[in-house]
């Protein structure tokens, strides 16, 4: 679909963010991020989430520490830093921006 | 005698797989470590999904089973999804990423390392014409254009393979190969 093609870059530019939305409202294990993004549009997998955190920790946007579980090895918990915590209200901020933009524009 | 599993560590966790399972994941750990090419931090990322296909096998494991086959790896590779590099653009590759990309060499599709093919993606040329030039330039040389091919072989990184990609060749194979080993050997840091 031709729609589709458009919609995807969209969505992938947008993962970052909605993961900093995420990690920001409460400190989460990877399968945690999973669960809240099932059944959304932004829907993903291990596999892209686990090189965008990577990323993000690499920009000291997030960090993580170990928590042990009770059952398997220990895990690790995500949370935002300043920076992370400055960077997506200014994300919040931009995006409410553009909301308004796009709304004003078509009239 | 028959072998009935090898022992795997997998970051945090140990499981015991079957051959056929054993060798499906090193397809898999192997593409996401070629794929996590250029990122500056692929250890991080491939012990992160060794911990997830640990833990997903282990969820799908009955209770008196002890040792993963494919049908429990199948699924789990397939909810864990291949690697995809942030930032990166989508699945085919846009066209105005195709021009900044860097120099480098392709394995796919490569005659012997895959340099003349970079050098003809990164130029915008005709990648026949260019090895056709090669070549010549090779009998007019007398052979010191090997000397540059395997200087750029060294300098070159490797373009990351395309996920389902064609199978490589035999010689670019060995090529990466003996060029990822001789970067080993000398520390020679590319990417």
């Amino acid at each position: 679909m031709a729609t589709e093609s458009k919609l995807a870059p969209i969505r992938k530019g947008l993962l970052e963010f909605l993961v900093l939305k995420i990690v920001g409202v409460s400190s989460v294990y990877v399968p945690d991020i999973l669960r809240r993004l099932a059944g959304t549009e932004f829907a993903t997998q291990e596999g892209t989430l686990y090189p965008l955190l990577s990323k993000l920790r690499r920009e000291e946007l997030v960090l993580y520490e170990w928590q042990e579980s009770d059952a398997g090895p220990p895990r690790k918990y995500y949370r935002l830093t300043d920076a992370g915590r400055a960077q997506l209200a200014a994300l919040d901020e931009y995006w409410n921006q553009i909301n308004r933009t796009i709304a004003d524009i078509g009239h | 005698m028959k072998r009935i599993s090898v022992t795997v560590s997998l970051n945090r966790s140990t499981l015991q797989f079957d051959d056929a399972a054993y060798a499906r994941l090193d397809r898999y750990l192997a593409e996401s470590a070629s794929l996590l090419e250029g990122d500056p931090d692929p250890q991080e990322i491939l012990g992160d999904l060794e911990q997830a296909v640990a833990d997903q096998c282990t969820r799908r494991l009955q209770p008196d089973q002890a040792v993963v086959t494919l049908a429990e790896l199948e699924p789990a590779l397939e909810e864990i999804g291949s690697v995809q590099v942030p930032g990166a653009a989508a699945a085919s590759g846009s066209a105005a990423r195709e021009s900044t990309r860097p120099l480098q060499q392709i394995s796919e599709g490569a005659v012997v390392s895959g340099v003349c093919l970079g050098l003809a993606r990164y130029f915008g040329l005709n990648v026949t014409a260019l090895r056709i030039f090669a070549v010549l330039l090779l009998l007019l040389s007398g052979g010191g254009v090997i000397v540059v091919y395997i200087a750029l072989m060294l300098l070159f990184p490797y373009a990351p393979l395309q996920r389902g990609g064609q199978p490589l060749g035999w010689l670019p194979a060995r090529s990466r190969a003996f060029i990822e080993y001789v970067r080993v050997k000398f520390h020679l840091a590319t990417n």
